[in-house]
């Protein structure tokens, strides 16, 4: 075995650093994902997929990944998230446009800073409640911050600010001004460079014993406690990292847009927006916020191009993952791929399936017409 | 620059010729100018131009649905009438338009960037002030035309993007309508009788900048102080605040560029709180933009409104017949009177078709968007609301108009009475000069 590979009860792993080892199979859906996120451009460019709505994905799914720091590990279900990732956005607008700041970079590091302080100072308010009390407080946090932008002639009220230092042109990117397709190209690839080692730091992270310290935070708070977790203090730290991931998501896409106004970055919807990216991706895993960013906000841009009832699509979608894959897409994808091979090898199994849909129309449509029966002639 | 050029003119008057002539010389600007009937047998110019035969595709942004939706789905039918009469017409030098629409709340670059990604060959709207100002920049990184229905604030092309492209505007800008409301309220009451003003804008950058303008404007005019300026969020659901801060101050005017939900809160919070009987006269820029959701009970008080660059009874429909046509057409397809947003809509897409069909008679082939958008500059052409000129600074300027609020019992909908029209050229500086110089050079 070389340095790279070990092996770990007789399956050969892939080993990144110490603590960081992937699986055969993982090691391939990571080569996998990471190729197709570095030819995104060149998949755009040659098909009608949208590039733009694919890298605003990939933002709201980097913010989704540290929500789910909080959601997957200490079980606190945050429905303010968007507090940050608005913070993070502002910030970059504030230093393009009131202190002409003309670096990406810089403008992303006040993202950060900005998001970290407000991260601090919400998760000192909210790291000692649980449940819906957690759930209720990071919403009016957010809804707190979202009025007094929206009122606040610092920040241009609804109007929001632009990113564009000079008013025209975007930021300098790595000090060069770049043409508009350039700029988007390369923060593209700045994104996927900070989804990388954003991911590797979480992965990291989680598997650390502070990490483990989280799981039993989520699993018992009073158990926790007693064997020494100062739980409020790690989940204060946790919630900071989580504000973290969602402000430097929130920089990029003011970067991105180059445009920041409330609604679509601060406003409440968005938090439930990101909540549900971590869930429909599959929170149970590392990656499923980004899968689940992607397609959701894909979703949403495209939507309104097709359907009338657009604004049902969330919900439903919502109810279809409940419903049919409550472990979201990437956690459902062993499930799925332990059923086909069953079934490969199985074909039976296939008649048993459509035996069971079947048995399942005949109770619907047995229930249905007892119920039409009550309704038209009572219960005798 | 004033645009009554046909106004009391009987068509057939005319003959074919000076008509194409007048209206910019193709078969198409006399049809979108509702002069159809004059065309008869007329052969198109463009016809051997060299054109693909695909039809131009393009989106329209606006508001489809909640309360901003009184003002969007007027652009969103203009916008429809006026892709009709182009297809009915045979099209732009040949070529059909297909149209699709998105509600624009919220997403004003990405349904920018998504109209692009499908390969747009023009897209119009957005409604929203700031929306447009959103998209400018991304229009001109874009290089896809956009003919902006409204987002009017005076300050868009003046100041903070004085040299654009590819961004365009037809309806008039802020200025326009704020100085129109001046002049409406001087000839009402008298220069010398107003010595008091107040207002209730909404709180945003369209509200202030319509605030400011009128402040400038009537201060100049008549030296009147302001006694209170208030600014509601927009879409709110109470202004009775703002309302009993008038009532306690009791201005000679009050000036609104309330719009849309906004209009008609502020007439019904501000009939059932006397706010009439404690000012002499209440201006409001867009109230008419609501007219369609309004009962008879509230146009009455001295409630006087501006009808941007359009309103359809002005000239009388009797002898105006593009307009008396449009209005037939637009009630028996929608079953609502058309207003200026309807113009918003309708204007645009004529101002991009028109333009197109000169640059395809002027080339011989299709032209490219840099092309087009040369051709826009400066561009004059025709709508039932009579003669537009797209002005250097890519905005659009027309006459605007301004008359009492009543109610039409013919058509059964709000109205305005004793309609002032205002050439562009008296109320907004020319192209290149900034609106606060020139109010402060009066």
């Amino acid at each position: 075995m070389s340095r790279f590979l070990v092996d770990r009860d007789g399956e050969t792993h892939l080993r990144l650093a110490e603590g960081m080892e992937l699986t055969k199979n993982q090691a391939v859906l990571a080569a996998v994902g990471l190729v197709a996120l570095l030819i995104v451009p060149d998949i755009t460019r040659f098909t009608p997929l949208s590039f733009t709505a694919i890298h605003r994905g990939i933002l709201f799914g980097l913010a989704a990944v540290g929500l789910n720091l909080l959601l997957r590990h200490t079980e606190l279900v945050s429905f303010g998230h968007a507090a940050f990732f608005g913070v993070g956005a502002y910030a970059a607008a504030v230093l393009a446009s009131q202190f002409d700041v003309s670096s990406g970079l810089l403008m992303l590091l006040g993202s950060v800073l900005a998001a970290t302080a407000i991260s601090v100072l919400i998760g000192y308010f909210v790291a000692g409640y649980l449940d819906i009390y957690f759930a209720l407080l990071t919403l009016a946090f957010n809804q707190v911050l979202y009025a007094f932008v929206l009122q606040s002639g610092y920040f241009n009220y609804s109007d929001g600010l632009n990113v564009r230092p000079d008013g025209l042109n975007p930021p300098a990117l790595f000090g060069l001004q770049l043409s508009s397709t350039g700029y988007e190209l390369v923060l593209y690839y700045l994104t996927v460079v900070v989804l990388v080692v954003s991911l590797l730091v979480m992965w990291k992270l989680v598997n650390s014993p502070f990490g483990r310290a989280l799981d039993a935070i989520g699993q018992n708070r009073t158990r926790a406690r007693f064997v020494g977790i100062p739980v409020e203090k790690y989940v204060w730290v946790a919630f900071v990292i989580s504000g973290i991931y969602g402000g430097l998501a929130g920089g990029l896409f003011a970067l991105l847009q180059l445009h920041v106004s409330p609604e679509p970055t601060l406003y409440a919807f968005v938090s439930g927006e990101i909540l549900f990216m971590a869930i429909l991706g599959g929170f149970g895993t590392l990656v499923g916020p980004v899968i689940g960013g992607v397609v959701l906000v894909y979703l949403l841009v495209q939507a309104p191009f097709y359907i009338e009832y657009y604004n049902a699509l969330t919900g439903l979608m919502l109810l279809a993952v409940v419903l049919f894959l409550p472990e979201g897409i990437l956690g459902s994808i062993p499930k799925i791929g332990t059923g086909l091979s069953r079934r490969r090898r199985d074909p039976g199994l296939l008649r048993e399936d459509v035996a069971t849909i079947g048995s399942s129309l005949r109770r619907g449509v047995s229930r249905a017409a007892t119920t039409v029966r009550i309704i038209v002639f009572g219960v005798n | 620059m004033t645009t009554e050029p046909l106004a009391g003119t009987e068509s057939n008057g005319i003959d074919r010729r000076t008509l194409l002539k007048t209206v910019g010389g193709s078969a198409l600007a006399v049809a979108l100018a509702g002069c159809t009937e004059l065309l008869e047998g007329e052969q198109e110019s463009a016809a051997d131009a060299d054109v693909p035969d695909e039809p131009i595709e393009s989106g329209l942004q606006t508001f489809t649905e909640g309360a901003p939706s009184v003002l969007g789905i007027q652009a969103e039918y203009g916008a429809e009438t006026a892709v009709r009469r182009i297809n009915e017409n045979g099209g732009i030098a040949g070529r059909e338009m297909n149209l699709d629409v998105v509600e624009e709340g919220g997403a004003y670059l990405t349904n920018y960037q998504q109209f692009v990604d499908e390969g747009k060959d023009v897209t119009f709207g957005p409604i929203s002030s700031s929306g447009h100002a959103e998209m400018v920049p991304e229009i001109e990184a874009q290089e896809v035309i956009n003919v902006s229905t409204d987002g009017t604030v005076t300050t868009l092309y003046e100041e903070d993007f004085p040299d654009v492209t590819y961004s365009f505007r037809f309806q008039n800008h802020d200025v326009m309508e704020a100085l129109a409301a001046v002049n409406q309220a001087v000839e009402v009451l008298g220069a010398d009788s107003i010595d008091t003003y107040a207002g209730i804008n909404p709180n945003y950058a369209f509200g202030q900048d319509e605030m400011n303008l009128f402040s400038q404007g009537i201060e100049k005019l008549t030296g009147a102080e302001q006694v209170y300026s208030g600014f509601p969020d927009l879409g709110t659901s109470d202004m009775s605040t703002h309302i009993t801060e008038i009532n306690g101050e009791a201005p000679d005017v009050v000036f609104s560029s309330c719009w849309g939900g906004d209009a008609t809160l502020l007439l019904e919070q501000g009939h059932a709180n006397d706010m009439f009987d404690n000012t002499e006269l209440l201006v409001g820029t867009v109230l008419y933009g609501s007219a369609n959701d309004m009962e008879e009970d509230l146009v009455d008080g001295p409630i006087y409104s501006g009808s941007r660059n359009f309103y359809w009874g002005e000239p009388s429909t009797d002898r105006w017949s593009p307009a008396a046509d449009l209005v037939d057409e637009v009630q028996s397809e929608y079953g609502v009177v058309p207003t200026a947003h309807f113009m918003s809509g309708y204007g645009a897409v004529t101002a991009w078709a028109t333009a197109a069909e000169k640059a395809v008679s002027l080339l011989g082939r299709w032209p490219e968007q840099e092309e087009l958008a040369m051709v826009l500059e400066n561009h004059g052409f025709f709508t039932p609301a009579g003669y537009h000129t797209m002005g250097s600074d890519h905005q659009g300027y027309s006459n605007a108009h301004f008359g009492e609020l009543t109610w039409s019992d013919e058509h059964d909908a709000a109205a305005l009475q004793d309609v002032n029209v205002f050439a562009a050229k008296n109320v907004s500086p020319p192209p290149g000069e900034i609106s606060s110089d020139w109010i402060g050079s009066w």
